[in-house]
């Protein structure tokens, strides 16, 4: 193990790549530190003391920007746009044919697609960034409370200022999003996905610290262990796939023969990753920011189905919040899923290169049969993702500990993939001048 | 002091939309949300060409008169707050 992490450094080729994403990593976090112009950095840090635990409306956006957003910086927005565009992108080839024609077109096509989620990237940026400085400009971001330093973020407040750090935030997701795709050309591994990892990462120490302070050291050790066993799992479930089996007819073209040979269909336990707790989590956010738009003015009572809203759906150790997130991400787990994995597509493509399921006709029945492994799997794997999204609100509700529990949810399905995708990476690389590689 | 904020805000202006058009003419790599958590493999494009090549040196020279305009503009806000 530790001779292969040697090798690693030996081979001069590898340690270049790691070294040049090292590099954009320590950029990328050095930017989540610097304030935007004409954001009050004093008043920002005193208002963050403030509110260590509050704020659950930016909760999923603040984790995913390394908690940048809260701070103000020029890299307030982090991955978010580029993580959105991709979404709608990859939705909106259901509704618009000409994108999936694209899709389907290779590599030219995916090119174009690329090309227009960047575009839709930064017009989000634009959008995303202009929300975050009118809200800090009206003294909201930190919900409602109104100290003297919450209320006072900016230091100017005149129309200029704000086109001006709107256009900086825009350009700063612009230059994430450039290094990500510098990694992913230069460096080792997907460059977004390790963007985003380093921010969750980063995370980490401030909230198992938090643990600490509130709690003493029993239950922080508590914390760890039953984080290391809940990383262990998830990687067992993610590793663990379905091998359909696959007879290739063998073929003489000419004097060539193709074919002939036996692979294997994998069917992971789950195929959706961790875009459904994404889409539960941001769904559910809609509710909160109804209520919160639906504030009542001082002196007068609040409608009864906001209150209704604020009690039961924003609050995140609600048994109702805690039903309705397993239910919506069951069911994103499965339309996510039908998304990207098409049978019908899968048993053409083996028709048309001879290739047929023992036991099984090729071509309809071979899709059926497709359809039934896949459904059939995905439903341990959508309970599983139901359960894993769960676990911070559990440890809410039991411990009393804070919201950012580190050991759940999005961040270790996150945390656990892009780590077992960037080590494989590796290993694929050391094994190309070693015949032994990272991983035995 | 006055001055020297004024022209380096117009300075902040101008690069970053050059820096945001900049990023926008390069060619896009990765292909979008099954790529990034997790699905198959990347297949990496060879080499990049001439253009890309200065592009990628003029987008880097860009992005480090952004970043140090923006770390001056702060210094001096702070210093103005300060005293």
């Amino acid at each position: 193990m530790f001779s292969a992490i040697g090798r690693i450094f030996r081979t001069p080729d590898l340690r270049r790549k790691i070294g040049f994403t090292l590099g954009i990593v320590a950029i990328f976090r050095l930017g989540s530190f610097i304030p935007a112009p004409f954001v009050d950095f004093g008043n920002v840090q005193a208002c963050l003391k403030l509110n260590q635990s509050t704020s659950g409306l930016y909760e999923l956006v603040n984790l995913f920007s390394g908690g940048a957003l809260l701070q103000l910086s020029i890299f307030a927005l982090g991955i978010m746009p580029y993580i959105t565009a991709s979404i709608i992108t990859q939705l909106l080839r259901v509704v618009i044919p000409h994108f999936e024609t694209l899709h389907k077109e290779g590599q030219a096509g995916q090119g174009r697609l690329t090309q227009y989620t960047r575009y839709l990237t930064i017009a989000l940026a634009v959008l995303q960034s202009t929300t975050l400085i009118t809200v800090a400009r009206s003294g909201l971001l930190f919900g409602t409370n109104t100290s003297t330093e919450c209320a006072n973020l900016l230091t100017d407040n005149s129309w200029y200022a704000i086109l001006l750090m709107v256009i900086t935030m825009t350009a700063g997701t612009g230059l994430i999003m450039w290094m990500g795709e510098l990694i992913t050309e230069r460096g080792v591994g997907n460059g977004m996905s390790l963007l985003i990892f380093t921010s969750i990462s980063a995370q980490f120490p401030g909230s198992l610290g938090a643990i600490q302070q509130a709690k003493g050291w029993n239950v922080f050790f508590l914390v760890i262990a039953v984080g290391i066993v809940i990383i262990g799992l998830v990687v067992f479930v993610e590793q663990s796939q379905r091998r359909i089996p696959v007879q290739y007819a063998k073929r003489v073209v000419g004097r060539r023969t193709y074919g002939g040979n036996n692979t294997y269909i994998p069917i992971k336990v789950n195929m959706a990753g961790v875009v459904p707790v994404i889409f539960a989590s941001s769904l559910l956010y809609l509710p909160a920011l109804i209520a919160q738009f639906n504030q009542p003015k001082p002196g007068e009572d609040a409608a009864p189905w906001v209150t209704w809203i604020s009690n039961y759906l924003t609050q995140g150790d609600q048994p109702l919040y805690m039903l309705f997130y397993f239910l919506l991400i069951v069911g994103f787990t499965f339309f996510y899923v039908a998304i990207t994995f098409n049978p019908e597509e899968v048993a053409e493509n083996m028709k048309k290169y001879g290739g047929f399921i023992p036991g099984i006709r090729a071509g309809r029945p071979t899709a059926e049969y497709l359809d039934y492994v896949l459904t059939r799997i995905t439903f341990p794997g959508s309970l599983y993702l139901g359960f894993v999204a769960l676990i911070p609100l559990l440890a809410l509700a039991i411990v009393q500990a804070n919201q950012n529990f580190p050991f759940g949810g999005a961040s270790i399905l996150i945390i656990v993939g892009v780590g077992l995708e960037t080590v494989k990476q590796i290993d694929a690389q050391l094994q190309q001048r070693h015949y032994e590689g990272l991983l035995k | 002091m006055e001055i020297l904020q004024v022209i380096l805000q117009i300075v902040l202006g101008i690069t970053s939309l050059l820096l945001t058009m900049l990023i926008l003419l390069h060619k896009g790599r990765g292909g979008g949300l099954s790529d990034m958590f997790g699905g198959g493999m990347t297949s990496s494009l060879g080499s990049s060409g001439v253009a890309e090549r200065n592009l990628n040196r003029i987008t880097v020279i860009l992005g480090l008169v952004w970043f140090v305009v923006i770390v001056v503009l702060g210094v001096i806000t702070k210093f103005d707050t300060g005293l």
